[in-house]
């Protein structure tokens, strides 16, 4: 069996050494349209910043794919698929049987309809070559558009490698669519303190300079820069699949095998669309436990164990200098539009901030900043199980002490419930 | 099938919360008393006048691997997950998914640090042998990890709707 993946990544890998660990047998190919072995966008920013080394960044060697018998096509993109002819075509003219596909492929990042963005001083940090071009400029004073996880970290990383930072965002608070209101502005007071100004709800008109970077305009101010970051968000690559008439929404869709609309064709990590696991709801959240998680169900299923996918689930840290916050769940704001009772429970101590959203008297997401986020484990695994919150609250003081062994993660998450605890 | 390992066991209800573990723990590692350099945290619950001792339980299908951005967390042979600290950049996301918040920050690198059942050590386990309340014990069963019981409440879930 020839088993052909598209997409060196996170999912990519995953797939291709979870199937050689338990068929030694099979023909696997990897298609890349990069050229390294494989590497972590994740700690792109902390390399960009120069916390960590260039080899740091790397999960994979070249000599592991020799080792494992996978072979490796750098600089390969994949072009379009032919599910009829069963074969891959890319764009050195390529093309590439298989007997299974796998699309791991991952997103592309969004760029903005915004006059200038092509300029010479624009960067970004979805890819290490991108990375690194940013990393190789010299400059003084950089605007960050975009304010979700990534465009915080780089921001971050930019004032550690001495720029004068700004982070223009166009909705009304940071980290949007990760905490609320009221989390996110703690937040952007902390960024202020260590010297990251933020303007949000503001829009960015145009960038300026011809053909280098001069200025950023936003409907507010002219933000005078050499250097700007686009961190507007991932989006989930649909552009291939299509070509092989795969059922698209807004990624790929997929049922809980991980096989999408066209057989023997799977597909896995940041460029599907799926469902979360607590929710039902449709998911793209684009983290990187997630693709972990769906690429090796595409394996198991491969392999023809009929393996089902659990969901995907939001969790997300950000960390600048000396400031942690956590995210998982949904958002009070994304609550909002659901039926049935939801409560606030929010707790403060100093900077240390906690919010717990609660539906029904289940756990639904929560937000934390300081020493509450420790707890935040307790918390998804209240979520994960769909503890009563409401009776646990009412009983918890009951609790024996026999058995504490089982009963203390119960006993912990109560009293950080509980407003009259001095915590 | 279940993979068979060494695990240590913890009993609150024997835990009293005298901290001699927290020290020989950071002896065995750093060569200091100082408990804060401790892999184990203690946690009083005063409403039901208990302590617990909260350490690392290397799950099998560990979180902490997975939502690690540096891919610091790594499975020893041992089986136990430690953070390698050429890496860890000390980002914390490794404490916020793990179900009990065990990995402990380690002060003056703000990096972290869990339990690697005293590897190598040919005498044993340090905190077994430091507390004489008999609330540390390591066993080579397989009981239930947290880790399991979330696998299993995703999975009851499930079972409750057609796939
Ligand atoms: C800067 C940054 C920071 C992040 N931080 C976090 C974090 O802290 N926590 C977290 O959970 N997630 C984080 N993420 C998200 C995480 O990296 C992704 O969820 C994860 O990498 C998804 O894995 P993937 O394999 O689906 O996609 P990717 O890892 O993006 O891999 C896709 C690969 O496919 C290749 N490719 C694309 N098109 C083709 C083609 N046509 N032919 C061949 N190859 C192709 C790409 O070059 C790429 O190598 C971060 C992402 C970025 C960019
Ligand atoms: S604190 Fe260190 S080990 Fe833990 S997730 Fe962050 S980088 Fe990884």
């Amino acid at each position: 069996m020839k088993i052909v993946i598209i997409g060196n990544g996170i999912a990519g890998n995953k797939v291709a050494f979870s199937l050689r660990e338990r068929d030694k047998q099979s023909d696997i190919c990897i298609l890349s349209a990069e050229a390294y072995p494989e590497y972590d966008p994740c700690s792109l920013p902390y390399f960009l910043g120069g916390e960590v080394a260039r080899k740091d960044l790397f999960r994979k060697k070249s000599v592991d794919y020799q080792q494992h018998g996978i072979e490796l096509l750098p600089s390969n993109k994949a072009v379009s698929i032919d599910p009829d002819a069963k074969k891959v075509t890319t764009g050195q003219g390529a093309e590439i049987g298989y007997d299974k596909l796998v699309l791991a492929h991952g997103g592309d990042l969004f760029f903005p309809p915004i006059e200038g963005i092509r300029s010479e001083g624009v960067f970004n940090c979805k890819q290490l070559s991108e990375t690194e071009k940013l990393k190789a400029h010299k400059g003084r004073r950089a605007v960050v558009i975009g304010s979700g996880a990534i465009g915080i970290e780089v921001a971050e990383a930019l004032k550690k490698m001495g720029y004068e930072v700004f982070i223009v965002e166009l909705l009304g608070w940071i980290l949007p669519t990760l905490f609320d209101e009221t989390t996110a502005r703690r937040l952007e007071a902390a960024l202020d303190g260590y010297g990251i100004q933020v303007f949000t709800g503001e829009k960015v008109l145009r960038i300026q300079g011809d053909p280098k970077v001069t200025a950023v305009l936003t409907d507010r101010r002219e933000i005078p820069c050499d250097t700007v970051v686009v961190a507007t968000g991932v989006v989930p690559g649909t552009g291939l699949a299509k070509t092989a008439g795969i059922e698209t929404g807004r990624g790929i869709k997929v049922n809980k095998k991980m096989e999408t609309s066209v057989p023997d064709i799977y597909a896995c990590g940041d460029c599907v669309e799926t469902f979360d696991a607590c929710t039902d709801e449709t998911a793209m959240f684009q983290l990187k436990h997630n693709a972990i998680e769906q690429a090796e169900i595409v394996a198991r299923n491969i392999l023809g164990e009929n393996a089902s996918y659990l969901g995907a689930y939001a969790f997300a840290r950000t960390h600048f200098f000396a400031t942690h916050a956590v995210t998982f769940g949904k958002t009070m704001r994304a609550t909002e539009c659901l039926l049935g009772k939801s409560e606030l429970i929010e707790r403060e101590n100093g900077k240390d901030y906690l919010r717990v959203v609660l539906l029904n008297g289940r756990v639904i997401g929560g937000q934390a900043i300081g020493r509450y986020a420790d707890a935040a484990g307790l918390l998804i695994g209240a979520m994960w199980r769909k503890d009563d919150m409401d009776r646990l609250r009412s009983n918890w003081r009951q609790l024996p002490s026999s058995g504490a062994v089982s009963f203390w993660p119960a006993i912990s998450l109560a009293q950080l419930l509980d407003p009259n605890n001095r915590l | 099938m279940e993979i068979r390992r060494e695990q240590l066991l913890i009993d609150p209800e024997k835990c009293t919360g005298c901290g001699r573990c927290l020290m020989a723990c950071a002896m065995q590692h750093c060569g200091s008393v100082n408990p804060s350099l401790a892999r184990i945290k203690i946690l009083p619950l005063p409403s039901h006048e208990i302590h617990v001792p909260v350490i690392c339980m290397a799950c099998e299908d560990a979180p902490c691997i997975k939502v690690c951005p540096m891919n610091a967390r790594l499975r020893q042979a041992n089986k136990t997950v430690v953070t390698n600290a050429d890496v860890c950049i000390g980002c914390r996301a490794c404490v916020y998914i793990c179900p009990v918040g065990a990995p402990a920050i380690i002060p003056y690198t703000c990096q972290t640090m869990t339990c690697d059942l005293c590897e190598g050590d040919p005498a044993g386990l340090w905190c077994v042998t430091a507390c004489d309340e008999g609330a540390l014990t390591i066993s080579k069963s397989d009981r239930l990890t947290s880790d399991k019981t979330r696998a299993r409440a995703r999975l009851a879930r499930l079972d409750t709707k057609p796939v």
